[in-house]
């Protein structure tokens, strides 16, 4: 039995010291090891079910202390599980502010599938905020505008990758070529410099 | 407050375009102090919801004025030339005021999702005249409370004993009111109680303090008081 070799709670422990060690975005859903917490889970669950029916049966007190003690090895695993979920709810809402309501590619790939669709109703609601938010003007407020308090209206950007045509609020087109700079308004190519597509030059 | 809430709208839009010069200048000095009115209400209640640790009431009526200001003086701002100086002043004035109001918002935001069910809970027992948050925002509150519920159930929970499924109370974030917070008095007020030993303490107008959250509380609200 590898229990035995095992402390209770190891795995799901483990699940959140990768987590917050990795260094990328977020890291692959850890299909695996969510499987074997909840296996774990189940585990200690079904044991302490046999040994409490037979602390019914028999009244012996010895077993209440083996019960109690199964009981908070189950309730840290779970809590620990759910954490490990909760953190990577909180990254996929950073994700939804950071590039938008599309996922980049790369980044889907580390998710689940749940975490796609809890990804996908979030960036609705905050939609559905944002539009109402403008109330009867009719105008939506993009929240993930203005991200930093203003210092100044323009700002000097290059641009980093061959974007084509940008047309500004004033009607005037810009060719964003790469490696060209460009002094511009800085409300309007924030969602730009956002994406990596403008590199903001002091 | 309520006197502003009163004004009409159609006033204040005049008021705004006086108060930023745009139009010549036969301002009349009552109507300016309103427009200005609205922002240092609006600035207000950001520094505070920056700083409080639990959501404070929604400023719905300020924000919705805030907003018919900034369309209108867009509006007038197309009109004007674009290297003019003022122009310059004027849209820098605005990007200042749609940052704040923004940043209002998201910081609303952030806590209702860090305490979506406490805020839900605490919502359910208040009076209809006493709600805290606007109705979008009690919408988006529900909408990412089922939203992360349906993530759990769907990845853990499911999975899970039957027994061990519910105590969904357990997961409950709830702000802690007792943290400490920098304020200063608007204006005097005697006798606040402080720590657990009724002490009191009397606030001059203008005065600054470190205080714990929740003792103070009633006074941000009544705008007695304010956080920095």
């Amino acid at each position: 039995m590898s229990r035995q070799t095992k402390m209770f709670g190891e795995k799901a422990f483990d699940l959140l010291k990768e987590l917050e060690r990795s260094s990328q975005t977020i890291p692959a859903f850890d299909d695996d090891g969510v499987r074997q917490v909840l296996e774990e889970i189940k585990a200690i669950f079904e044991e302490n079910v046999a040994q409490a029916s037979s602390y019914n049966a028999s009244g012996d007190r010895s077993l209440w202390p083996l019960l109690n003690f199964r009981h908070a090895a189950l309730q840290r695993n779970k809590r620990c599980l759910l954490a490990y979920l909760y953190e990577r709810c909180r990254r996929i809402k950073a994700l939804r502010w950071e590039f938008g309501p599309i996922i980049p590619g790369d980044i889907k790939q580390a998710l689940c599938e749940p975490e796609v669709t809890f990804f996908n109703n979030y960036s609705k609601s905050l939609a559905a905020y944002m539009c109402s938010a403008g109330y009867n003007q009719g105008l939506p407020i993009d929240l993930t505008n203005n991200l930093r308090p203003p210092k100044s209206l323009y700002i000097e950007v290059r641009c980093m990758e061959d974007y084509g045509k940008f047309e500004l609020d004033d009607g005037e087109v810009i060719h964003l070529k790469k490696n060209s700079q460009h002094y511009l308004p800085r409300a309007q190519v924030e969602s730009l410099v956002r994406q990596g597509i403008l590199h903001h030059i002091a | 407050m309520s006197d502003v809430e009163d004004v009409p709208e159609t006033q204040l839009e005049i008021d705004v375009s006086d108060g930023a010069g745009l139009e010549d200048e036969d301002d009349d000095d009552m109507e300016q102090i309103t427009a200005q009115k609205v922002l240092e209400i609006i600035e207000t209640a950001w520094i505070n919801e920056m700083c409080a640790p639990e959501i404070l009431p929604s400023q719905t009526d300020m924000l919705e004025l805030m907003v018919s200001q900034v369309a209108h003086m867009e509006e007038q701002m197309r009109d004007l030339d674009k290297n003019d100086f003022r122009a310059v002043v004027h849209s820098m004035e605005l990007e200042r005021v749609r940052y704040i109001m923004a940043s209002y918002m998201r910081c609303r935001l952030q806590k209702i999702e860090t305490f979506t069910q406490h805020i839900l809970n605490q919502e359910e027992s208040r009076e209809p005249d006493d709600k805290r948050l606007s109705p979008e925002e009690t919408k988006f509150a529900q909408e990412f409370a089922s939203n992360v519920d349906e993530y759990f159930h769907k990845v853990a929970t499911q999975y899970m004993p039957n027994q061990q499924r519910g105590e969904a109370d357990q997961r409950i974030v709830t702000p802690n009111l007792m943290s400490h917070v920098f304020l200063k008095a608007n204006v005097a007020v005697p006798a606040v109680i402080v720590g657990v030993d009724d002490e009191e303490v009397d606030m001059a107008a203008g005065s600054q303090h470190i205080i714990p959250y929740q003792l103070v509380a009633d006074l941000i609200q009544n705008n007695q008081a304010q956080l920095i």
